[in-house]
């Protein structure tokens, strides 16, 4: 009997478990498509994008987005170039001392990034970096998380490619561009998706470094905005889904190749 | 310079050598080069504020550049901080109750998707769509979420019969941090449930059929070989959460403001506020090196767990 219904159970509970994930961001579509007094219950459905119009009128999302995107887009690709480059390195050349920095770079793994906030603020400060963009990329450069999984995946390529490749005269800098990283795009996706939803939506470096709303990223700036509304609730959350909905129309086209991503750096990381 | 004396001056063993010790010498200099860009990065965003943060928690450092030497004193004053004490409490129940819960849950929803063919596509999308989202998005979207009564939350409950009053999350410090759990659970868990999906995908179809044959039940099976199975996963998902957690900030400051009287504030709370609100630069680096510390001691102990279950 129970073996009979189990495989409904399992259905109906996934689907009710998945339709309250849901319901936030339904609800928040639904009331930012909703004119400012009417009611979603009520009123019936008459959808606008009035709410869209005000707040794009009232806050710089787009400038904000803009922020985000560029930051997050630079981290990304300077950590897939660098992180890629000291993986090779370490994966195939062996220089004198080469496994004690690596070590070292993976001892620094277990450092939070709460940690070095005071000193990267002092430390910006110092050099004028402090409230410029530039201030949001340079630390998120430095962590070695990229190192490790790409190096990981390094030591599993065979070794015969690229010993063809050096019978044929290629140096180690031409391998690596040539050979090794086209061969670990699966590797470098999932690390440059983790890179980039990190930078995306990091919160206190920037909350501490940046103070001018032009330089703002999207994580920082949304909650600014919306703080100057109280008790209305159709516009900060009309903010709330300009903030999401390119988001998730990248997340869906892409969610294969970024749920494999992240199951991929998961598995990796240990 | 040795290799080559040896390589003019030598046999045809040492001729046909030669390539390859100047290559190897060529190599290590590559080596180097490709290592160098990415050690600039680390020494000056890493290592050297990481030292520089250490030697800082040792002064009464004030925003200005005031400072004086005070030795341990700033790690003295953490122990008799009444706030810090309380926020360090904040954050270690928060671990407790949300890693299990998300740890837990991640596990199931992975378990029920992964029996299923048909729409699973459709169940990873949705368990995992909120963990893309940044979290200004998720705490803007949850407090409007459970206003009493123009939020949905209340609304929904009420509904299906399981409140009749209304009920104020944000304003009762224990319902303010189920909010705040609630909205976590809600926001990450799609990471968990996507490395146990991965994990449970992973374990050969021969070990349940073996299972079969043993005429195992279905909690047996899930108790003697799907679990063990993920153990790897199970101890790199906890610690991963735990840390996380204990590193808890957004949610705080964005869902709750840290109150009600400061009922959610956190570790990283006390770090901002000492350090960008008070400007005590030195005090403030003494409590993120407490952090530092008991963030260690996990990953370290991730380590000695998963030698242990690892192989």
């Amino acid at each position: 009997m129970l073996d009979r219904i189990y495989p409904y159970v399992v259905r109906i509970a996934a689907v009710l478990f998945a339709v309250m994930f849901l319901i936030p961001i339904v609800w928040m579509l639904a009331l930012s498509l909703t004119p400012e007094r009417g009611s979603l219950f009520s009123g019936g459905f008459n959808l606008s994008l009035d709410n869209y119009m005000t707040v794009l009128n009232r806050a710089p999302i787009f400038g904000w987005m803009g922020n985000s995107l560029m930051v997050s887009l630079i981290t990304t690709a300077l950590v897939l170039l660098l992180a890629s480059m000291a993986a090779y390195s370490f994966s195939r050349i062996r220089f004198p001392g080469s496994k004690v920095l690596f070590v070292l770079f993976l001892s620094a793994m277990m450092i939070p990034g709460e940690a070095t906030l005071i000193p990267l603020y002092l430390l910006m400060r110092d050099v004028g970096l402090l409230g410029t963009r530039t201030s949001l990329i340079l630390p998120a450069i430095a962590g070695p998380m990229g190192i490790f999984i790409l190096k990981q995946f390094f030591d599993g390529l065979p070794k015969d490619l690229e010993e063809a490749a050096r019978m044929d005269g290629a140096g180690f800098f031409k391998i690596w561009y040539r050979i090794f990283l086209p061969l670990s795009r699966p590797a470098l996706a999932a690390l440059g998706i983790f890179t980039f939803i990190g930078a995306w939506n990091d919160y206190v470096w920037p909350l501490i470094s940046i103070s001018d709303k032009a330089y703002m990223t999207i994580t920082l700036g949304l909650p600014m905005f919306q703080s100057s509304y109280n008790q209305e609730y159709a516009l900060p959350m009309t903010a709330n889904a300009l903030a999401a909905i390119p988001v998730l129309i990248v997340f869906l086209i892409f969610q294969k190749q970024i749920i494999k991503g992240i199951a991929f750096t998961g598995g990796k990381e240990m | 310079m040795a290799s080559k004396t040896l390589s003019e001056g030598g046999s045809t063993g040492a001729r046909a050598r030669a390539p390859r010790s100047s290559l190897r010498r060529q190599g290590w200099i590559t080596g180097v080069m490709m290592v160098l860009p990415y050690t600039i990065f680390f020494l000056l965003f890493s290592l050297i504020p990481i030292l520089y943060g250490f030697g800082v928690s040792f002064y009464d450092w004030s925003l200005l550049g005031d400072k004086t030497f005070v030795g341990l004193e700033n790690y003295g004053n953490l122990m008799q901080d009444e706030e810090f004490r309380a926020n360090l409490l904040h954050t270690v129940l928060f671990t407790v109750v949300s890693v299990p819960l998300i740890t837990g849950f991640g596990l199931l929803l992975a378990v029920l998707v992964n029996g299923i063919r048909k729409g699973q596509a459709f169940l990873r999308i949705s368990f995992f769509m909120p963990y893309v989202l940044s979290v200004s998005v998720i705490s803007s979207i949850w407090v409007i979420f459970l206003q009493p009564y123009t939020g949905l939350f209340n609304q929904i409950l009420r509904g299906i019969g399981l409140i009749d009053s209304e009920i104020f999350w944000l304003s009762d410090s224990t319902l303010a941090w189920v909010s705040i759990i609630m909205a976590t659970v809600w926001w990450t868990i799609g990471f968990v449930f996507v490395l146990f999906l991965a994990g449970l995908q992973d374990i050969p179809e021969s070990f349940y059929e073996a299972a079969g044959l043993e005429g195992a039940s279905r909690w047996q099976t899930f108790r003697y070989i799907t679990f063990p199975s993920l153990s790897r996963v199970t101890v790199l998902v906890v610690v991963l959460q735990t840390i996380a957690s204990f590193k808890i900030f957004g949610q705080s400051k964005l869902i709750t403001g840290g109150g009600p009287a400061g009922a959610t504030k956190t570790v990283v709370f006390s770090i901002y506020e000492n350090g960008f609100q008070t400007f005590q630069m030195g005090y403030a680096s003494a409590i993120a090196f407490v952090l530092m510390l008991v963030i260690l001691i996990i990953s370290l102990l991730q380590t000695l767990l998963l030698r242990r279950f690892g192989e």
